[in-house]
């Protein structure tokens, strides 16, 4: 297990402990490796790629390893650097830890890692000079605040293509600091010095540096758990979900984005000394009515993205579209939950304006509406109209009947069906065949209130609810269990 | 820019047909972002710049490669 504290809150001992394990492990040359692991890993590998957040975590989760073991501190945790508190007056920076900023030149005078004390290498291991760092001088004066920090835990999903720094909207990309209001990037350049380059571990603040973006990922998961890692499969090698990531030895765990995702798995605690960052309270968005005249919207900075709701009193089809001169994205996110995406669409509308044709079930939706070109600005103007001159019929199980075969066709979407119990009694809605469906159940007589959801209860991957109904009329939704996952199935409800 | 050579902080920078960069005599990974028309390296891994002698500038002064720095 390992206990990861915010760096200003060590003890005295705990401070001599961090700095005592990282000269014993300089001195048995396994500092310098981890210099080079870093320093000649491929850029494509472990930056500027969904790759970037698991490849760390790895990373630093196997020096915490090394340190607990020259500690002999099975608990011992690398303190993370707390962003908003960590300027330059904060005590990590203090002789008994990190040591200071540089001098006039950049060099690193004070401290445990001062000059004379730790020379750093080159990405051919050889020795070349002291520690520099040069606080706000290389044009990012500040260090992020909590309030950006809180900006980007809100941000969904994890990645999107092309998977690198144009990626939008991508929690890993804004987290990284290529969209957004720059977290991780701004950290290295804000100490400058040894942490500009590709060889930054030879500051050890890197690993606190690091620790911190991982703890926000961490955080950012129990946020989102329906948010997974992203690409599951179709991206380039080594950044799906179980492709080995480069430069990653083999070691205590496995080297895929898979193997590293859940931290607790892993022993890693967060202290509670800090301040939790909290789920930020969401701004209700502003209200679409169906039918109405489009809504007037821009966007008046370049990454921005808006988001709009509405609500869909009874199942049947509708569209979702903008109109105007921007090249506008759409995500629509529902129903009754802002974080499951249903479908997006960039240029299927008049001009290079979004649309969205889809059969919706009663519920709140969410639209969330962006600019294709990550630096664009631009109006444009958003509706929601329902299509046809009723609603269709929604498929019907009938209990004890023939089970309905059907298929989901594209990423994200899902089917429901209704059925009706007539006697109150224990019923099994189950799915068959080879796809990993999952599966919720809301009612009685609405489709709104969930009241049940399985994932693999069934036969293989199949989903499976058995529970006792009162008479009523119930709602089935399948998805996929991986929001990007296709394939047939057949579904059925029987007595018992 | 198609072909430039400068001393940066006494380091020899090398720019030929516009894209190949050299600091040193030592042939240096770069790449450019087309949808950014930014400049990007290894070398520099959380920075990009607007043009190539900015980043070369940047990797001659701080990448630990070129480091005139002493105790």
């Amino acid at each position: 297990m390992a206990i990861r504290k915010d760096a200003n809150t060590l003890t005295a001992a705990e401070r001599a402990e961090f700095v005592t394990a990282i000269q014993t492990l300089k001195a048995e040359g396994i500092y310098d490796r981890f210099v080079l692991r870093h320093a000649n890993a491929s850029m494509g590998d472990i930056h500027r790629c969904p790759a970037f957040l698991p490849w760390h975590r790895r990373f630093i989760f196997d020096l915490e390893l090394e340190l607990q073991r020259v500690s002999g501190n099975p608990n011992f945790g690398i303190p993370y650097w707390n962003w908003p508190s960590g300027g330059t007056n904060a005590s990590m920076w203090n002789d008994d830890l990190l040591g200071g900023n540089g001098d006039a030149g950049g060099v690193v005078r004070t401290g445990p890692f001062r000059a004379g004390q730790w020379t750093v290498i080159n990405s051919s291991g050889s020795p070349a000079g002291p520690l520099m760092r040069e606080f706000g001088q290389n044009g990012l004066p500040t260090l992020p605040s909590q309030a950006e920090i809180d900006q980007v835990m809100a941000i969904t999903p994890y990645d999107v293509p092309p998977w690198n720094t144009n990626s939008n909207p991508s929690f890993r990309n804004q987290l990284e600091g290529w969209i957004g209001p720059n977290l991780h990037n701004r950290g290295h350049v804000w100490v400058g010095g040894s942490m500009l380059p590709m060889t930054s571990p030879n500051d050890p603040v890197f690993f606190m540096h690091h620790c911190m973006v991982d703890k926000i990922w961490h955080e950012w998961q129990l946020r989102f758990p329906n948010q997974g890692y992203l690409p599951a499969n179709g991206g380039p090698f080594g950044q799906n979900l179980t492709d080995p990531m480069g430069s990653t030895p083999s070691g205590q765990i496995g080297s895929r984005p898979i193997d590293v995702l859940d931290s607790a798995a892993l022993g890693i605690i967060y202290d509670s000394a800090a301040p939790q960052p909290q789920p930020q309270p969401q701004p209700q968005p502003l209200l679409i009515v169906v039918g109405a005249n489009p809504t007037q919207a821009d966007i008046s900075t370049p990454g921005e993205a808006d988001v709009f709701r509405f609500d869909v009193p009874t199942f049947g089809p509708h569209t979702m579209f903008t109109t105007g001169p921007s090249d506008t994205f759409m995500t629509l996110f529902g129903p009754n939950d802002r974080n499951v995406e249903v479908a997006s669409d960039d240029d299927a509308g008049e001009n290079f304006n979004a649309q969205i044709t889809r059969n919706l079930s009663a519920g709140t939706y969410y639209l969330r509406i962006r600019l294709y070109s990550p630096n664009a600005t631009g109006n444009y103007a958003v509706g929601v109209r329902s299509d046809g001159a009723g609603p269709s019929p929604i498929p019907e199980l009938i209990v004890d009947g023939v089970s309905i075969n059907a298929a989901i066709s594209a990423a994200n979407e899902s089917d429901v069906y209704r059925f009706n119990i007539t006697t109150e009694n224990t019923y099994t809605i189950e799915t068959s065949g080879a796809t990993d469906t999952f599966m919720t159940l809301h009612g009685p007589n609405s489709q709104i209130p969930e009241i049940d959801r399985n994932d693999d209860g069934g036969s293989s991957l199949n989903a499976r609810i058995r529970r006792q109904m009162s008479p009523g009329e119930y709602f089935i939704r399948v998805r996929h269990f991986s929001p990007l996952g296709t394939g047939s199935y057949s579904i059925r409800v029987i007595r018992g | 820019m198609a072909h430039h050579k400068e001393i940066f902080e006494g380091r020899t920078i090398e720019i030929k047909d516009g894209v190949n960069l050299s600091i040193n005599g030592k042939e240096i990974d770069c790449h450019h972002d087309r949808v950014k028309n930014k400049f990007y390296s290894k070398y520099l891994p959380y920075t990009q710049y607007d043009s190539l002698l900015e980043l070369a500038r940047e990797i001659a002064k701080h990448a630990a490669e070129f480091s005139h720095a002493k105790d």
